[in-house]
């Protein structure tokens, strides 16, 4: 699977599928600083990736 | 639009009112929301904070305090939406400028797209015209206080434009996340006074009351329903916050709250229970006025008096 992060680094993870938020923590990301869309749609911390997904991290910026 | 069965991929959660797929697992609620149902939920819980925390009354004008960053803008968004229908009420917008180089002018022009898109009058106060000076011009080898001078500041400016617009309320942005970590600050930092204060308490007439209609809203669930309702822009941080205590707070709290789902609520609810249970006996000085400009505050010195000696001294 391909993980896209705010900075704009792709990350392949070659790996078995696994919840979103079990993949942002091998990332070293909080599931509650960021949301995550797939194919352009928002998608939920528990959802299940494939191996063939691709995912988007949009970080949210605090204050404001 | 419903979305088609057999378009959305295997793993992918429903919502746990509808069969749309969610968009939002609230943790703490152990439920799956989908965007319709999400918007609804939030807008719901919402409108009901408000009613617990001030209600209106015909003739109010509420001030919302509009940076343009998420919270403010999602602030603005919900209140003409919930209120819209309401003429008895007006509602106006306040955005501060404290003059931080690369940071607040994309903010503010933020802000001056969302009034002008919603129709709703808009007062700029900025640093430079109440105090002389840019936030950046008066923190200059004082970098490490910022936030808390900043804070003093922001809050006169804040009340200065409330009053200008004539407004007898003053809506924040604060989300769950923010007030959970300034409980927890208040207990890091031993400050019992602030800990027992109630922000929305009835004020006496003495300075308008403020509310904080986020305030059990998730940080991450204001910044899904700004996207879902297109409105999410990634604008910066301010360039100060690394700064402050509040940064490993909030590092450390999410962590919390990731791995034990509803600590921020618990949180809130103990700060209720000390608030009652200090309501009859305040720990804090009583609220007077500053024997310098007159502002009602707690000590001899209003704290925007006592930083201007500082600051000159």
């Amino acid at each position: 699977m391909r993980l896209i992060l705010p900075d704009r680094e792709v990350r392949e993870l070659p790996r078995d599928p696994a919840p979103v938020g079990t993949i942002l923590l091998e990332a070293g990301i909080n599931p509650l600083d960021v949301m995550v869309s797939r194919n352009g749609k928002l998608i939920t911390d528990d959802t299940i990736l494939g191996a063939d997904d691709e995912i988007r991290v949009i970080r949210i910026s605090h204050g404001g | 639009m419903a979305a088609d069965p057999e378009h959305v991929p295997a793993g992918t959660p429903s919502c746990s009112l509808c069969p749309e797929p969610a968009v939002i697992f609230q943790r703490d609620r152990n439920r799956h929301l989908c965007s319709t149902h999400l918007t609804s939920d939030i807008e719901e819980r919402v409108a009901a904070t408000m009613r617990e925390q001030n209600p209106l009354v015909p003739g109010d004008c509420i001030a919302v305090g509009l940076s343009g960053g998420k919270d403010s803008t999602a602030l603005l968004l919900l209140l003409h939406r919930i209120l819209g229908a309401r003429n008895d009420i007006r509602l106006v917008a306040i955005t501060i400028d404290e003059g931080i180089a690369g940071y607040r002018e994309e903010t503010v022009r933020s802000a001056d797209r969302l009034v002008a898109t919603l129709g709703i009058e808009h007062y700029t106060i900025s640093f430079m015209e109440l105090f002389g000076d840019t936030l950046d011009g008066i923190l200059k080898g004082r970098e490490e206080q910022a936030c808390s001078i900043c804070g003093v500041l922001r809050k006169k400016a804040l009340t200065t434009g409330a009053e200008r617009a004539g407004a007898t309320r003053l809506a924040t942005g604060h989300n769950l996340d923010d007030e959970a970590q300034s409980v927890l600050m208040n207990v890091l930092r031993g400050d019992l006074a602030r800990l027992t204060r109630n922000s929305s308490a009835d004020s006496s007439g003495r300075f308008i009351p403020r509310i904080k209609p986020l305030m059990f809203i998730h940080e991450k669930e204001i910044a899904t329903y700004l996207l879902l309702r297109g409105e999410w822009t990634d604008l910066p941080e301010c360039p100060y916050v690394c700064h402050a205590l509040r940064r490993e707070v909030r590092v450390m709290l999410a962590g919390l709250e990731y791995e034990f789902p509803g600590t921020m609520l618990c949180l809130m609810e103990n700060k209720k229970a000390v608030e009652e249970l200090f309501s009859a006996h305040p720990c804090g000085e009583p609220i007077r006025h500053c024997t310098k400009c007159g502002d009602p505050c707690s000590g001899e010195l209003c704290q925007l008096c006592h930083l201007g000696h500082s600051l000159r001294g």
